[in-house]
């Protein structure tokens, strides 16, 4: 056993002042989250929630510098919605669409007033555990704008939303996108976010989305992570739910030097439901690290976790869920099902699923396989003419297509598809 | 359901059986670890000069150590220098002879423990190496073990006589700096079984040990160390009791199996330390290191627990697979109630090819207790078409205790499989329905459901263990149905 050296701790630079353009009351709780992050250490191979992953961050003194915005930047994806482009952190409205529906308010942090950013500012980070995701304590201290949605009771958004996250890595440095929803009792949305990057230099986004929603309240989130092989991603997603309202989360991930998702999901009350699909596929020497997190605080709730890991050449893939069922959570029901493909021997999977339950009265159940492609497959499809190339493809994307057929915007269904396809093809260019 | 809560109620309030002290005299040092004490304890042993250095070597690394506290438990921290780490029953002689030389009140003990260590041994076909607080008492049987080739006796009686087998294997497998409590055990450790199986035998009888911490204020430290050589076969089994006591006692064990070509040993445990009382005070520390090394080929080691006691158990019995088709198997029971807490569990590193391993464990918490299974299951590069299957369920008994499951696993090779399945659930209404209705009364239908929960472990245990085990769940589960 090695003895433990002092953690190397956060660079003073990745501390400056932010959000000179927030309301006052924003201004004042990033100072004050920037100092209690002074000295903070970073994690290693020894911090439990950072094990595998650790390694992959690589946080250069350059990185702290917050890359400059403004620049007006376009959707990548066709739909059919609205939609808002966040650039390098900050809100752009002149190349967004932002509906205008009685009983929804979109905006940005710059432009809320006094009274509304206070409200804010104490509610911010309420969805997450700071100590599970001690990374993403940054974006409190250094965003620069953020995207503010609320919706009032009964407000349905029929269409999409998606909010295009684009990071320009022309130099290096680092952005903080937020998002903050507040959904009333018995409002509807989906909510897509997509998170891309122009540019190659290396680049840090660190990224926190939160949800609240009230009773019954119904939303759907889809997460892209698509940036560029340059930027390091670290992502939060906190998400809190009262009596039968429901989160249902599709999160799909493509590998980088350092991707890592956390997603924390708390059942507060009676009749709460959440499912979570995740897939992330890796290769060459990227990494994808997902972590999830559900909380089964309240009796009567339901959770259900499907995620599926494709790592193929040298990279590494990682799943951490945990199912926490707290002291009264009577008739829980939580099913967590992690699959993972490991196409090369130089590649390395792994997962980590937890149960933590304190009820007796629960069922709760979580499966985890690491395996390769079925061979007699292989040979089923191969001896029918297809090459081994387009049959491995196949095959590989038939082990993910069962998540991604769940998502429920077309456009974004078809996209994903395709550039999953795509990315998987690259992958057996050699066989 | 109020009467059945009441006579549940009376089953759990069951008391420690093995709860009694042996009057005894004993040789025991004071309380305190340095160097010195090292020294005294292996000139007490008159142990040679490589096993001093092997034991401070020890001593120095575990000086440097920290203690570890991931584990799903939460006690007060242990006052390493308030322990005694020598206790021995005083003897008359240097060594027992025979049975007759030993102390008639141990044996006494023995007999209320219910060992098989007299005629009752020859019935039962059971040698015993039985280890009272720190030294071995009696070993037996050693005679038609000999005939066989088979060597049986206590670890301190090897380094004297098979000096050159110890050096080779002492540490192989667990090195003395593996981990806090595997090296205090290297630097203190006080006696403990030495087994080594020669070529081509099949050991004629199933060998055991018993453990018991008898004197207060000790720690026990006790060192197994078993040597199955090529094509051979050994049957090991452990259990162990402890007294009543206030205070928490610490027991520090590590065991180390090797298993060359074609070599298979399984090791059951049947460990009823003294869980402490139901209040939660009082127990044992059960912090263990057992790991076996499948060293040659098609070579298998098999570890079977039954775990009822202790009020902290820290236990993760491990296979690593180095021979090409070596097989590694984790059989496990956990039963903890009261204010017991439990975090155990295995680590199965496959490194050779086709190497396979199974995991089956079965956690069972009632009253206050917390039980957590903590697995890894670590596929090398090396490790081609290697498989694993591992399955853990937790049953819970009572709205107070807690059930947990942290299974890590890492894959590292394209060829390797690996499945991965837990639950969590209680004993249904339906099936204490089911057993009512045909006029079975509740902690015996309890009793059924759990002793079926189990089946899959128990039915790997050797039949004499079987038998205790389940008479043991019944024991310390008793009824916490309600």
């Amino acid at each position: 056993m090695v003895m433990t050296k002092a953690a190397p701790t956060l660079n003073a630079d990745f501390l400056e002042a932010a959000g000179s353009n927030l309301p006052s009351p924003l201004q004042t709780l990033l100072a004050q989250r920037g100092k209690a992050l002074v000295d903070m250490p970073l994690p290693t191979r020894r911090t439990e929630n950072w094990k595998y992953s650790s390694r992959y961050l690589q946080l250069s003194d350059a990185m702290a510098s917050a890359l400059p915005s403004g620049r007006k930047a376009g959707p990548a994806l066709a739909f059919d919605g609205y939609h808002v482009v966040i650039h390098n952190g900050v809100v752009v409205p002149e190349a967004s669409d932002f509906p205008d529906i009685d009983g929804i308010e979109i905006l940005s942090f710059a432009d809320l007033d006094d009274i509304a950013a206070q409200q804010l500012a104490e509610r911010l980070d309420n969805t997450l555990d700071s100590n599970a995701v001690q990374m993403s304590r940054l974006n409190t201290a250094r965003f620069e704008d953020g995207l503010f949605i609320r919706l009032k009771p009964n407000a349905v958004m029929e269409k999409p939303l998606f909010v295009i996250c684009e990071t320009d890595a022309h130099a290096t440095g680092s952005v903080y996108p937020r998002i903050y929803v507040e959904a009333g009792t018995n409002s509807q949305m989906t909510l897509v976010e997509e998170y891309m990057s122009t540019g190659t230099e290396p680049a840090l986004v660190n990224t926190v989305s939160e949800f609240s929603l009230a009773d019954g309240a119904n939303i759907t989130s889809v997460r892209l992570s698509l940036e560029g092989t340059n930027t390091q991603h670290i992502g939060a997603t906190g998400a809190r739910l009262l009596a039968n309202a429901r989160f249902d989360s599709h999160c799909v991930g493509f590998g980088g030097p350092l991707r890592r998702h956390d997603l924390q999901v708390r059942l507060e009350a009676a009749g709460a439901e959440c499912r979570l699909n995740g897939v992330a596929v890796t290769q060459g020497k990227q990494h994808y690290d997902n972590h999830t997190t559900i909380e089964h605080v309240a009796p009567h709730c339901n959770s259900e976790e499907t995620y599926r890991n494709i790592a193929a050449d040298e990279s590494h893939a990682i799943f951490n869920g945990r199912i926490h069922i707290h002291k009264d959570a009577q008739k829980s029901n939580a099913n967590m099902s992690n699959k993972n493909l490991l196409l090369s021997t130089g590649a390395e999977i792994d997962t980590k699923p937890e149960l933590e339950i304190y009820a007796d009265d629960v069922k709760c159940a979580h499966g985890a396989t690491i395996g390769r492609l079925d061979e007699s497959a292989l040979f089923y499809l191969v001896s029918r003419g297809i090459d081994r190339r387009e049959a491995n493809t196949l095959l590989s994307m038939a082990f993910i297509n069962e998540l991604i057929a769940q998502i429920p915007v077309e456009a974004v269904r078809e996209t994903v598809q395709a550039r999953l396809n795509q990315f998987i093809e690259q992958t057996f260019k050699g066989a | 359901m109020a009467n059945t809560d009441k006579q549940v109620n009376e089953l759990i309030k069951r008391e420690y059986e093995h709860g009694f002290v042996t009057d005894i005299e004993a040789d025991t040092f004071e309380p305190g670890l340095n160097e010195d004490v090292i020294r005294r304890l292996s000139a007490i042993k008159q142990e040679p000069e490589f096993m001093l250095e092997w034991r401070l070597k020890a001593y120095r690394r575990w000086l440097e150590m920290e203690e570890p506290e991931w584990a799903h438990v939460d006690f007060p921290k242990v006052d390493y220098q308030n322990i005694a780490y020598y206790s021995a029953p005083k003897r008359k002689e240097d060594m027992p002879q025979s049975l007759d030389d030993v102390d008639p009140e141990l044996l006494r003990t023995y007999e209320k423990l219910g060992i098989p260590l007299h005629e009752r041994a020859a019935l039962a076909g059971v040698a015993v190496d039985a280890v009272f607080d720190s030294v071995s008492v009696a070993t037996t049987f050693k005679e038609p073990l000999a005939k066989a080739g088979v060597i049986f006796c206590p670890i301190s009686e090897a380094v004297h006589k098979y000096p050159e087998l110890v050096k080779k294997y002492l540490g192989s497998v667990v090195p003395a700096g593996d981990n806090y409590f595997a090296a205090l055990n290297s630097a203190v450790f006080s006696d403990g079984s030495f087994v080594f199986i020669p070529k081509g035998v099949r050991c004629p009888m199933e060998l055991s040990t018993y453990f018991r911490i008898n004197a207060a204020n000790t720690g026990q430290f006790e060192r197994t160390l078993i040597i199955a050589e090529d094509s051979s076969y050994v049957s090991y089994l452990e259990g162990c009791t402890a007294p009543m006591r206030d205070e928490n006692q610490l027991h520090a064990a590590v065991v180390e199996l090797v298993a060359l070509d074609d070599a298979q040993i399984k090791y059951s445990t049947v460990q009823n330390w003294y869980p402490g009382d139901e209040n939660g005070k009082g127990g044992i520390y059960n912090f263990v290191t057992k790991r076996g090394a499948c060293i040659g080929k098609n070579s298998k080691i098999s570890w079977t627990q039954v775990e009822t006691g202790s009020a902290i158990t820290w236990k993760y019995p491990s296979c690593v697979l180095r021979g090409e088709n070596s097989v590694g198997e984790f059989y496990s029971v956990a039963l903890t109630n009261n204010y017991q807490q439990a975090d155990t569990g295995t680590k199965m590193i496959h490194l050779g090819k086709n190497t396979s391993s199974t995991i089956i464990s079965k956690g069972i918490s009632a009253g206050r207790s917390s039980n957590a299974y903590r697995g890894l299951v670590k596929f090398g590069p090396g490790a081609e078409g290697a498989r694993n299957f591992t399955q853990c369920d937790s049953l819970l008994i009572g709205d107070q205790c807690g059930a947990h499951t942290f299974p890590y696993i890492e894959s590292k090779n394209k060829g390797a499989i690996v499945e991965h399945e837990a639950t969590t659930s209680k004993v249904s209404d339906e099936q204490m329905f089911l057993c009512r209705q045909r006029g079975i009364d509740p902690e015996q239908a309890v009793s059924m459901i759990v002793n079926g929960f189990c089946k899959e472990v128990f039915k790997e245990l050797p039949m004499e263990f079987a038998v205790e085990a389940g008479k043991l769940l019944e024991v310390s589960l008793e009824g916490s149905v309600g």
